[in-house]
C-alpha cells in the first residue's frame, strides 16, 4: 500500500514536472511570438508558436495535465488569431498564409495554425466557409492519437462555434444549417472513434484508470452534440431526418458500452423534449441494439420521466404525440426487453416501474394502460421462466415497487382490485413479499378509509392479502415473535371493519363471506379476526332492527345473523378462549335483549346459558372467576327480555356463583353485586324488580362470609363495602334494611378499626369510614333520606 | 398541567381506528398525563397512548387483552386525587350512587370511570365525576347513538378545567365544564 502510494505520489510530481516544464516553454515562445507581432513580423512570429504547438505532441502528460497545457495554449493562440483578424481587416493580404503554413514539419503545430488561419478567412471571406470547414475537418483525421486528436478537433469546434452557418437554405453563398450539421456530426463521429480507441490501447490490467481517464474526457465528445442542438435552425423535420440518425448510427455502430451510455444520456438531455417526442421509436429502436452492459435501463427512465413531465407542461406542441407516448414506450420497452436477453431482471421491472408511472401521470385514468404494464410483467416473468420471487432481492424490490405504485397513487383499493394482472404479479411473491403487500394495501384502506362494499369484492381482496389470513404455502411460513403476530393480526381485525356495505344483505353476505376466509386462520389467528365479525354482526341486526318497518323479513334475518355469531363464538369456544367467547355472548345477549325478534327470549337464553356454561366449565382461575361473574351479574342486571320463569333460574345461579368462589373476600364482593340482580333489575313489563328481602339476603350472606374472613385487615375493609352496600340500599327505599341493621355493622367496624395495625390500608378504610359518614351527614342535611336513629 | 383522559377504544374489536379528526388533535408534546378508562384492547393502542405522553395510566376494561391492568388506580395529580376506574364491575352500570361508593372507598376528589361510552361530567355531593365516552364512539348495544368523544383536564392549582371534545357529524365540538376543589 505505502510503496503504491509512493509510486502515485512519484507519478503525479512527475507530471507536475513534466507540465510546469511545458509550460514554462509556452510562457517563453508565446512571448517571442507577440513580440514578433507587436512588431508586425508575422512570418518571425510563427516559428515560436509553431515550437509552442509542438509541446502537444507529447504523450507524456495525462488527460488532466495535457488539457491544463491545451488550455494556456490556446489562450496565447487567441493573441495571433487577433492580430491576423487586425490584419486582413486593415486590408492587407496575406493570402498566402494558409498556403504557408502547410510547411510546417509537424503535423499537430501544423493543424492548430492551419485551423487558426482559416478561422481568419472564413471570418473574412464568409464564402470560404462551406469549403474550409470541409477541408479542415477532413485534414485533422492526419492526428489519430486520442488524446491529442481529440483536443485537437475540440479547438476545431471551439474556433468554428460563432460561424457556423445557421440558416435553413444557402441564399448568400455563405452556407446552410446542414453544412454545419455534416461538419459537426463528422468532427463527432471522429472524436468518438477516437474516443473509444483509447479504450483499447495500453496493458488490459490498467483498464480501470482508463476508463476514469475517459470519463474525464466525455465532454469533449459531448460538446458537438450541444453545439448542434445550439444551431437555431435545426427544425424538427431536420433533427429527425439528419441529426437525430446521424448520431445514432455513430452511437450505435462505436459498439462500446462507455460511450453509448454518456451519448444516449448525452442526446436526451441536449435536445428539446419536443423533438424528443416525435423521434421517439428510432431513439428506443437504437436502445435495444446497444452493447451488453450499457445500462439501458437507466437512459430509457429518464428519458420516460422527462417526457412524462413534458407532456404534462404547457409546451407541448403536439398534443396527438402525447396520446400516443404510453402506447409508443410500451412496445418498445417490449421490445428492449426481449432483444436484450442480458437485461437483468430487476432491471426489466424497473422500466415496466417508469412505463406505470408514465401511466399514472398522463393519464390518470386509464386503469387499462396500468393493467397493460402489470400484464406484460406478468409474461416477461412467464417468458423467463420465473415463478418465485425470494423476498429481500433485487427482483423482490423492484417488483414490490411496480405493485405498490397503483396502491399508492390511486389511493383506493377498489381500484386497485379493477387491476386484472395485480394477483397474478402478486402471487409470484414469497410469502413475506406477499405479506408485506397484503400489510400495505390493509394500511391504504385504513388510511384512505376505503370500504370494500360488495361480496365480490370482499372475496377479490381477501385472496389478494390470503398470506396474512391463513397459512397459505406449508413450506413457507415466515416464523414471527408474539408481539408482531399480533400487530400483524391485530391490523387485519381493523381492516374487518372496511368490509362494509350500507346495503344490510349485502353486509350479511360479506360477513359470511369473510368468516370462510377467517376461520381458515387456526386457533392462533382467529382470535384476533373473529371477534370484530361477530361486533360487525350485532351491529348489523341492530341495522335491520331500524329498518324493521321497510323489511318485513327482518326479524328472519336477525335470527340468521344471531346464529351465524354463535356459530363464530362456538369455534372461538373450540379453540379455547373461553373469557373471550363469554364476553362475546354476554355482548350477543344484550343486543338480542335491546333487538327482540321473534323468539328472541330464546336466543337470549341460549347465548346468556352459553357464557354461564363456559363460566361454570372453563374459566379457572379466582381472578377471572371474579372478573367474569361480576360482569355476568352486571350484564344481566340490564336485561329485561326475560320471562319471569327464565330470570328466576339465573339470578339465583348468579348469587351462588358468587358464594363458590374460592376466596373469601371474592365471595363478600361479588354476593354484595348480585344483590343489585334483585333491585334494579327490570321485569319484561319494564319495571325494577325491587324485591327487598331478596336484597338482605344477599347482603347478609355477605356479612356472614365477612364474619369468616381470618385476615382482621380484609374482614374491616369488607364490613365498611358492606356498610356501603347497606346505606345505598337504604337510601334507595328498600324498607328491608334497618337502621339497626346499619347501627350493627358500624358497631363492628367501630370495634375492629382501632385493634388494626397502623398501616397505610388501615388508614385507608379509616378513610372510606370517614367518607361514607360524610357521605351520611350531608343526604341527612339535604333531606329526603331518615337515618335517625344512626349512630354516627 | 394537561391531562388526557379517554378510553373504550375497542380497537380492533369493534372498530378500525380514532377518528381522524381526534387523531389531529392529540399531538405529542403537549399533555403531561394520560389516564385511560380502559378497553384498549390491543397493546399497539397503548404504544399510540404511549407516543402523546410518557406517563400513561390504564386500568382494565371488561374485553382487555392485557391482564396485567389493575381493576382500579388512583392518580395524583397537583392538588387532586383522581380514581380510575373502567366501570363494569359497578353494578349497575354506569349509576352515580353506585360509583359514589368507588369515590368513597378511594377517596379521590375526581372519579374517572367508563364502559357506557356515553360522556358524562358532573359534580355528585362536592366530587367531580367524569366519564370521557368512547374515543373512537364504538359499539354499545344498549345505546345505538354513540358520539365518540375524549376529555382534556387542565389543572391549575385547586381547580380543574375540562374540555369535552365531541365529534358530531364530522364536526369536533368542544364544552367547557369547570370544578373547583372545596
Amino acid at each position: 500500500m505505502s510503496s503504491n502510494t509512493k509510486h502515485n505520489m512519484t507519478s503525479q510530481e512527475k507530471q507536475e514536472t513534466l507540465l510546469a516544464q511545458a509550460l514554462t516553454t509556452v510562457k517563453e515562445q508565446s512571448f517571442e511570438m507577440k513580440l514578433n507581432l507587436d512588431k508586425g513580423r508575422l512570418t518571425d512570429a510563427l516559428k515560436p508558436a509553431n515550437i509552442m504547438l509542438a509541446e502537444l505532441r507529447t504523450s507524456l502528460l495525462s488527460p488532466k495535465s495535457y488539457y491544463e497545457l491545451y488550455m494556456a495554449i490556446s489562450d496565447q493562440l487567441r493573441h495571433l488569431e487577433l492580430y491576423l483578424l487586425d490584419e486582413f481587416q486593415k486590408g492587407r493580404k496575406v493570402a498566402d498564409l494558409y498556403e504557408k503554413v502547410q510547411y510546417f514539419g509537424n503535423i499537430v503545430p501544423r493543424l492548430y495554425l492551419l485551423i487558426t488561419v482559416g478561422l481568419i478567412y472564413m471570418k473574412t471571406n464568409p464564402s470560404l466557409r462551406q469549403s474550409l470547414m470541409k477541408d479542415l475537418v477532413e485534414m485533422c483525421r492526419g492526428v489519430q492519437h486520442p488524446l491529442r486528436g481529440l483536443f485537437l478537433r475540440n479547438y476545431l469546434l471551439q474556433c468554428v462555434r460563432n460561424i457556423l452557418p445557421d440558416s435553413p437554405e444557402d441564399t448568400s453563398g455563405e452556407g446552410k444549417v446542414q453544412d454545419s450539421i455534416d461538419f459537426i456530426l463528422m468532427n463527432f463521429a471522429e472524436m468518438n472513434k477516437l474516443w473509444v480507441r483509447m479504450q483499447h490501447q495500453g496493458h488490459s490490467r490498467e483498464r480501470e484508470r482508463r476508463e476514469k481517464e475517459r470519463e474525464e474526457l466525455r465532454l469533449l465528445v459531448g460538446t458537438n452534440l450541444v453545439r448542434l442542438s445550439q444551431l437555431e435552425s435545426v427544425t424538427l423535420d431536420k433533427y429527425s431526418k439528419s441529426v437525430l440518425p446521424g448520431i445514432l448510427e455513430q452511437v450505435v455502430s462505436c459498439r462500446d458500452a462507455i460511450a453509448q451510455e454518456y451519448l444516449m444520456e448525452c442526446i436526451i438531455q441536449v435536445f428539446p423534449d419536443e423533438f424528443h417526442l416525435a423521434t421517439l421509436t428510432p431513439f428506443l429502436r437504437s436502445c435495444a441494439q446497444l452493447q451488453v452492459g450499457v445500462n439501458v435501463k437507466n437512459v430509457v427512465i429518464s428519458l420516460i420521466e422527462r417526457l412524462a413531465a413534458y407532456s404534462q407542461s404547457p409546451d407541448v406542441t403536439d398534443p396527438q404525440a402525447v396520446t400516443q407516448l404510453f402506447d409508443v414506450f410500451s412496445s418498445q420497452v417490449s421490445n428492449i426487453i426481449q432483444t436484450r436477453v442480458d437485461l437483468p431482471t430487476e432491471d426489466m421491472i424497473a422500466l415496466e416501474v417508469s412505463l406505470a408511472n408514465l401511466a399514472l401521470k398522463c393519464y390518470p385514468d386509464r386503469v387499462d394502460y396500468v393493467d397493460l404494464v402489470l400484464q406484460t410483467t406478468v409474461e416477461n416473468f412467464e417468458r423467463i421462466n420465473l415463478t418465485k420471487v425470494e423476498y429481500s432481492s433485487q427482483v423482490s424490490r423492484e417488483l414490490m415497487k411496480l405493485l405498490s405504485i397503483p396502491i399508492q397513487a390511486y389511493n383506493n383499493i377498489l381500484t386497485v382490485l379493477e387491476l386484472k394482472h395485480f394477483n397474478p404479479l402478486l402471487e409470484l411473491l414469497d410469502t413475506q413479499g406477499r405479506k408485506a403487500m397484503a400489510t400495505s394495501v390493509i394500511e391504504n384502506c385504513l388510511y384512505a378509509g376505503t370500504y370494500i362494499g360488495n361480496e365480490a369484492q370482499v372475496e377479490c381482496i381477501l385472496v389478494m392479502i390470503a398470506p396474512l389470513i391463513y397459512d397459505t404455502d406449508e413450506k413457507d411460513k415466515v416464523e414471527m415473535d408474539a408481539e408482531d403476530f399480533a400487530e400483524e393480526q391485530g391490523l387485519l381485525g381493523r381492516f374487518v371493519h372496511h368490509l362494509k356495505s350500507d346495503k344490510e344483505d349485502e353486509q350479511y353476505l360479506i360477513l359470511s363471506a369473510a368468516k370462510k376466509h377467517f376461520i381458515k386462520g387456526g386457533d392462533k389467528r382467529i382470535k384476533h379476526t373473529l371477534p370484530p365479525l361477530v361486533f360487525q354482526a350485532y351491529q348489523l341486526a341492530f341495522r335491520y332492527f331500524k329498518i324493521k318497518d321497510k323489511d318485513e323479513l327482518w326479524e328472519k334475518k336477525c335470527l340468521k345473523i344471531f346464529q351465524y355469531c354463535h356459530q363464530t363464538v362456538m369455534d372461538l369456544v373450540k379453540a379455547e378462549y373461553p373469557e373471550l367467547s363469554l364476553r362475546l355472548f354476554l355482548q350477543g345477549t344484550l343486543a338480542i335483549g335491546e333487538i327482540r325478534f321473534a323468539n328472541y327470549e330464546t336466543i337470549a337464553y341460549e347465548f346468556l346459558s352459553q357464557a354461564f356454561t363456559l363460566y361454570e366449565d372453563e374459566v379457572c382461575d379466582s381472578k377471572s372467576q371474579l372478573g367474569a361473574i361480576t360482569l355476568l351479574v352486571g350484564t344481566f342486571e340490564r336485561l329485561s327480555c326475560f320471562s319471569q320463569e327464565n330470570t328466576e333460574p339465573v339470578r339465583t345461579q348468579c348469587a351462588l356463583a358468587a358464594t363458590k368462589l374460592l376466596k373469601k373476600p371474592d365471595q363478600c364482593r361479588a354476593v354484595c353485586t348480585s344483590a343489585h340482580l334483585f333491585w334494579s333489575s327490570k321485569t319484561s313489563q319494564g319495571q325494577e324488580l325491587q324485591d327487598g328481602k331478596r336484597v338482605v339476603d344477599c347482603l347478609k350472606k355477605g356479612v356472614r362470609i365477612a364474619n369468616q374472613c381470618m385476615d382482621l385487615l380484609v374482614q374491616t375493609q369488607l364490613y365498611v363495602e358492606l356498610f356501603n352496600h347497606y346505606i345505598y340500599f337504604y337510601e334507595k327505599g328498600n324498607e328491608h334494611v334497618t337502621v339497626a341493621m346499619l347501627n350493627h355493622l358500624l358497631g363492628k367496624i367501630r370495634e375492629e378499626l382501632p385493634n388494626l395495625d397502623s398501616s397505610e390500608e388501615t388508614e385507608q378504610i379509616s378513610k372510606h369510614l370517614t367518607n361514607t359518614i360524610t357521605h351520611i351527614r350531608e343526604r341527612t342535611a339535604a333531606g329526603g333520606v331518615d337515618y335517625s336513629g344512626l349512630t354516627l | 398541567m394537561l391531562v388526557l383522559v379517554l378510553g373504550d377504544l375497542h380497537i380492533p374489536h369493534r372498530t378500525s381506528t380514532l377518528p381522524g379528526k381526534f387523531k389531529k388533535l392529540l399531538v405529542p408534546g403537549r399533555i403531561q398525563h394520560i389516564l385511560c378508562t380502559g378497553n384498549l384492547c390491543t397493546k399497539e393502542s397503548y404504544d399510540y397512548l404511549k407516543t402523546l405522553a410518557s406517563d400513561v395510566h390504564v386500568v382494565r376494561g371488561d374485553l382487555e387483552e392485557n391482564t396485567n391492568y389493575p381493576e382500579q388506580k388512583v392518580v395524583t395529580v397537583g392538588q387532586f386525587r383522581i380514581g380510575l376506574c373502567h366501570g363494569h364491575q359497578v353494578v349497575p352500570w354506569g349509576d352515580p350512587e353506585a360509583l359514589a361508593l368507588v369515590q368513597r372507598q378511594l377517596d379521590v376528589d375526581i372519579l374517572i370511570s367508563g364502559h357506557t361510552h356515553k360522556f358524562e361530567a358532573y359534580e355528585h355531593e362536592s366530587k367531580f365525576y367524569i366519564n370521557p365516552g368512547s374515543a373512537t364512539g364504538a359499539y354499545n348495544p344498549l345505546d345505538t347513538n354513540i358520539t365518540p368523544s375524549f376529555v382534556l383536564m387542565d389543572i391549575q392549582s385547586s381547580t380543574v378545567v375540562t374540555y369535552v371534545y365531541q365529534l358530531v357529524d364530522e364536526d369536533v365540538k368542544v364544552e367547557r365544564i369547570e370544578y373547583k376543589k372545596n
